[in-house]
């Protein structure tokens, strides 16, 4: 056990290593450069110049890199050229908010998709089946930001069920009680938890319903059923066992996909996110910021399915742990 | 014998009624995409009367309306097809074909050639697909549509290399491979002519839900303002231009999103469908 | 019974919401983008500005309608009085109530420290070119300034007082030069004005509550919000679901008509400080030392411009909400917008003769002109931020396609749209300027030969002489002429088409009153408006 551990955790490493390196070429390679001023107002080439000595960009490319790998050894990860604050506090900022619509998104998704995949497995090939199937696949197929856009337009603006954007009231927020501040944030999480989960949870059914059908064709299966045991028995203490674990294993697969669909998620509903920090980060070739993000968010994706891993590892002793 | 798995198969595939449905409606877009021409006589970046007839709903002569330049909405729809529809599959086409490539070769030849190969498949999956993207427009700074197919297709053929690679592992020790080798075919030939068609399968369901991926791939980088270029018309950058107008002019963002949804459900229902009807040990 | 009766009052005040009376409204401001940084000579993003306009103050501001020749147009801040000792010395008294925010006065040490800063190349401020004409700056007496300029002009006061915010040295004098672009002061800054700085959450909202003993008067509204939304349109939304109150621009007909529907805002149009235009590279694309092979040739432009229907465009885009610049001027320019200038007709007949005499015919059948196998197709560069210049770009490339001219869009970053300009590595630009209140610094940047922003290379000594003297015109009516002169001459050598200057319109809330908006600074006033008591909502009454 150990010593797989310690390859996979090495490897990680690795991999982490590759990626900030092809992310610090890329921008550094990309055309435009930072500290333009902001569109229809002078260049000043002093301010500009300045600015590249202070932020190190004078030097030549190899230095740079040779600079970042040795603050990051430390800890280091630079300061914004933007917000001219450490990278750390700027991370550290929109992370926790990313972390909650994420991880509350998952919520959604893995509990609802579960739930309905289960039910579906169930009924298999029923009309509720058939109709649950034609739903999980619609919401499967959306483009997440589109989804988002309706939502906003219908429960946001029309219905003015929930606010428009924000991850809280900033006047009120601070006013409240504590029960007052906690539905106010639920407030503001609600639309966009609900456009990612929404989606997510169109594929996670799926997949929990395929993997359930698979376990209940099984062998074990059969003699359950042959020894008289109810149905609902035969689902939930041996088929859902053996099923639970591929749809686990999305979880891993699940983080990439939050990240990437959080990007224009955050940007429609003006959350300050990872997603939207990077996205801002690219345009304004606010190195630093770009590389501390990819930095975290490969690191999360690798840790992610080594948890992911590991647990369809401890949970089915059949499965070997290969490299 | 073969004839017959084959329409076992065919079988099998109609049994699920949304795949036939979702084959029509794919056939039918292909075909309006193909007669784009003769069923949509105003080009689509004609703008037609800019001050008259910008952001008109639905009517006789426009019957998608008009969006923001007064271009029929309709025309752009089918036109765009062409573009999001040939780009999502041609995308899909290159990274189904580089994955099947790594996968196979990782898969057969083991040893270092599969570490290195499944190490830098790791590195592409840990960054998310939009990130790749995003850097890579960075750094070319206009893509043609040639250059976005490709681009497309090279970051995303990494999952599609896992589950190739899982396949032929496991062909690698069938029967009929021990034989070719033992007859002392060279390894490409045992690739090319054995392995890859009994790991068709995997391939093309990964194919046709692939296709999806793209086009909701080249619909997000237009909604951040870096996918087909104007005045092309494609699915993506016509939801992206009205999403300023929904409240205006929901109907400039809605048909292709519903076209993109319809689409994708209807390639996800196929591949489904085609992964039933294709995989042999499947007894139900 | 004292103690009981104020338990009493003070736990029904915290049950029904403390604030009540003149002094209590909370203003939510949608911002587009985040700030980055509140100390001004290193700032140069206009969100900044709206913000530290309410931290710092100049030593006289401008006037709602004030000109920048001479002192007629400026109201006294900082400075309670001035007068020219000689031609080339202006001296400024204090107002003796001024104080920073921590305690101590202002006393014109902080004047010429602020001098000192505002030209050290160290801290590079962009306003250092600007203020090139003031000498020295001198404090005889803690509440008395000394300018002593180098030579005179008409605008001397304007760069006297418009360009520095006045800084408090005994807070920065010991923060090295070198660290002010990333320096903590930057993120929670110590002013003299009427908002005092609360809190920034990074992304989110930036707070400022009033200076209750602010010596020009209490601001009504007790506390102003900027609250960051991703773009325009999501600030839009904000503001018409009612979760923030003001937005400076809507731009577009669609959002003027959701402003105008929501039916709690009222508008409030401005002449607004921007002007947009279709830039052409006189030399060739990368490479200044050659001539463009289409631009380079005037008539070729004339006939562009001459093609291009902006008036039609501008109703197919703005609805009206905009006007066609007769030259490179802004609508804050209002003297300037006068009959004698006019905008260049639309003549498709004259356009087609001007190309065809130039050698430019469809010898091909293709639908593109062409000369000697070059055919009359260039790229425009747009930025991906701006919708309604992507607007102008597809319009333009239709309208021209009937003329022959193929146009190609280049849709790119901002940030690569900059580099590309700096670096003359284009065939023609979508531009959007940003102007100061008074055109001698931008026109001779943008148009002048050798400015800094003539990214065009485009240079005529005629019209560099007739800026130069319009720059140093003594009355706004010979500064006039000279423009007119100046333009003129600009719209025969046609370096670019105008397109349009936006008619800047805020929404506000409208219980919000006495709202006045200056064109250059759209919030500078804020701490003049006032919510009636009667008015307040439920933002404005928290927090007792």
């Amino acid at each position: 056990m150990l010593p797989w551990l310690l390859r996979r955790v090495a490897a990680g490493i690795a991999i982490v290593f590759a990626v900030v390196t092809l992310a610090f070429a890329a921008v550094h390679l990309a055309p435009g450069r930072p500290f333009l001023p902001p569109e229809g107002r002078p260049i000043n080439p002093a301010a500009i110049e300045r600015l590249n000595t202070v932020f190190g960009l004078d030097q030549p490319l190899p230095v740079q890199y040779a600079r970042y790998l040795g603050a990051l050894v430390h800890g280091e990860l630079g300061e914004s050229f933007s917000r001219r604050r450490p990278v750390a506090e700027v991370i550290g900022n929109a992370l926790p908010n990313t972390v909650l619509l994420a991880g509350t998104a998952l919520l959604l998704d893995f509990v609802l998709g579960i739930a309905i995949g289960v039910f579906q497995a169930a009924h298999v090939r029923r009309r509720s089946d058939v109709a649950l199937t034609n739903l999980t696949l619609f919401f499967y197929s959306l483009p997440t930001f589109w989804l988002g856009l309706v939502l906003l337009l219908v429960f946001g603006q029309w219905l003015h069920w929930f606010p428009v954007g924000g991850i809280s009231d900033p006047v009120l927020h601070d006013a409240l009680p504590l029960g007052g501040r906690i539905l106010d944030r639920l407030r503001h999480l609600a639309l966009p938890a609900l456009t990612l989960g929404l989606v997510g949870a169109g594929g996670t059914a799926r997949f929990q319903r395929a993997a359930l059908l698979e376990a209940l064709s099984q062998d074990y299966v059969r003699t359950a059923r042959a020894k008289g045991l109810p149905e609902r028995a035969v689902l939930v203490r041996h088929a859902l066992r053996d099923a639970l674990l591929p749809v686990i294993s999305l979880l891993g697969l699940a983080l990439p996909f939050l990240l990437t669909g959080a990007v224009l998620v955050e940007t429609v509903f003006s959350w300050p996110g990872l997603g939207k920090l990077a996205a801002d980060a690219i345009s304004a070739r606010d190195y630093p910021v770009v590389l501390g993000t990819t930095l975290l968010v490969s690191a999360a994706v690798v840790a992610g399915s080594l948890v992911a891993d590991l647990i369809t590892a401890a949970a089915d002793p059949r499965i070997r742990l290969s490299t | 014998m073969a004839r017959r798995a084959r329409r076992d198969s065919g079988r099998r595939f109609f049994r699920h009624p949304t795949a036939a449905v979702g084959l029509a409606v794919l056939v039918l877009l292909a075909t309006l995409a193909l007669c784009a021409p003769l069923v949509a006589p105003i080009l689509p970046s004609t703008q037609i009367d800019i001050t008259g007839l910008q952001n008109r709903p639905p009517s006789w002569q426009h019957p998608l309306g008009t969006d923001l330049y007064s271009r029929d909405v309709w025309s752009r729809l089918v036109y765009g097809a062409r573009v999001s529809l040939g780009v999502g599959t041609l995308g899909m086409l290159v990274a189904v074909s580089l994955g099947g490539l790594v996968g196979a070769t990782a898969g057969y030849f083991r040893g270092w050639a599969d570490s290195v190969l499944m190490r830098f498949v790791d590195v592409g999956l840990s960054v998310p697909r939009i990130f790749l993207v995003l850097a890579a427009i960075a750094v070319w700074e206009r893509l043609g549509v040639a250059s976005l197919i490709l681009l497309l297709g090279l970051t995303g053929w990494f999952a599609t290399s896992r589950i190739v690679r899982a396949e032929v592992l496991t062909l690698r020790e069938r029967s009929f491979t021990e034989a070719a080798r033992s007859l002392g075919a060279r390894p490409w030939r045992v690739i090319v002519r054995h392995i890859v068609p009994n790991a068709a399968a995997p391939l093309i369901v990964s194919a046709a839900l692939g296709i999806g991926n793209m086009l909701l791939l080249e619909t997000a980088l237009s909604f951040l303002g870096v996918g087909i270029q104007p005045p092309q018309p494609s699915w993506g950058n016509m939801v992206a231009d009205g999403r300023d107008l929904l409240t205006a002019a929901p109907w400039t963002s809605l048909f292709p999103g519903l076209a993109i949804a319809l689409v994708v459900m209807a390639l996800n229902a196929v591949g489904d469908a085609l992964r039933d009807a294709l995989d042999p040990r499947d007894s139900r | 019974m004292v103690v009981a009766l104020g338990v009493l009052s003070v736990a029904a005040c915290s049950r029904r919401g403390g604030c009540r009376g003149e002094y209590c409204g909370t203003l939510v401001i949608a911002g587009t983008s985040d700030v980055t940084t509140l100390l001004p000579p290193v700032s140069d993003a206009a969100i900044d500005r709206d913000v530290f306009d309410q931290i710092f103050l100049r030593l006289a501001d401008l006037a709602p309608n004030g000109g920048t020749i001479g002192d007629s147009g400026f109201v006294p801040q900082l400075a309670r009085s001035w007068e020219w000792t000689d031609p080339l010395t202006l001296v400024f008294h204090l107002d003796p109530r001024a104080r920073w925010q921590d305690g101590p006065a202002v006393t014109a040490a902080d004047v010429v420290f602020t001098f000192d800063a505002y030209t050290d190349t160290t801290i590079a401020s962009g306003d250092r070119t600007a203020l090139s004409h003031i000498a020295s700056v001198t404090a005889p007496d803690s509440l008395t300034a000394v300018f002593r300029f180098r030579d005179r002009y008409p605008e001397m006061f304007f760069d006297a007082v418009f360009h520095m915010r006045i800084l408090p040295a005994h807070l920065l004098g010991n923060v090295p030069r070198g660290t002010w672009q990333t320096a903590e002061f930057g993120r929670a800054p110590v002013g003299d004005g009427p908002y005092r700085f609360v809190r920034w959450t990074q992304g989110q909202t930036l707070e400022l509550a009033a200076d209750s003993t602010f010596f020009l008067g209490r601001p009504h509204l007790r506390r102003v919000i900027w609250r960051f939304a991703s773009d325009l349109n999501a600030a839009i939304t904000q503001v018409v679901a009612g979760e923030a109150d003001a937005i400076e621009v809507l731009i577009t007909p669609p959002n003027i008509k959701r402003a105008q529907d929501a039916g709690h805002l009222t508008l409030y149009p401005y002449a607004g400080p921007t002007y947009s235009f279709l830039r052409f590279n006189l030399r060739a694309n990368g490479d200044a030392s050659h001539p463009h092979p289409i631009f380079a040739d005037p008539d070729v432009r004339r006939a562009l411009v001459l093609a291009t229907d902006r008036a039609r465009m501008l109703q197919s885009v703005f609805a009206g909400h905009a006007k066609i610049p007769p030259g490179p001027m802004t609508q804050q320019w209002q003297w300037l917008w006068v009959p004698e200038l006019t905008v260049p007709p639309y003549d498709t007949a004259q356009a087609a003769q001007l190309l065809t005499a130039r050698g430019w015919r469809d010898t091909d059948g293709d639908g593109v002109r062409d000369r000697s196998g070059k055919k009359l197709s260039f790229h425009v560069l747009v930025p991906s931020s701006s919708a309604v210049r992507q607007q102008y770009a597809l319009l333009l490339q239709e309208q021209l396609k009937a003329m022959g001219v193929e146009v190609l869009i280049d849709q790119m970053e901002p940030a690569t749209q900059g580099e590309r300009l700096h670096a003359g590595a284009f065939d023609a630009a979508l531009e959007s300027w940003n102007a100061d209140p008074t055109p001698t610094s931008s026109v001779s940047a943008i148009w002048g030969h050798g400015g800094p922003s003539n990214f065009g290379h485009y240079g005529n000594a005629t019209f560099d002489r007739q800026v130069a003297t319009a720059a140093s015109a003594a009355t706004p009516e010979a500064g006039k002429a000279a423009w007119v002169a100046a333009f003129g001459t600009l719209a025969h050598d046609a370096p670019g088409i105008m397109l349009f200057s936006v008619d800047n319109i805020a929404a506000v809330d409208s219980r919000v009153t006495d709202v006045r908006i200056r064109p250059d600074s759209w919030w500078a006033l804020l701490w003049t408006w006032r919510i009636p008591p009667d008015k307040l909502n439920e933002r404005d009454r928290v927090g007792g």
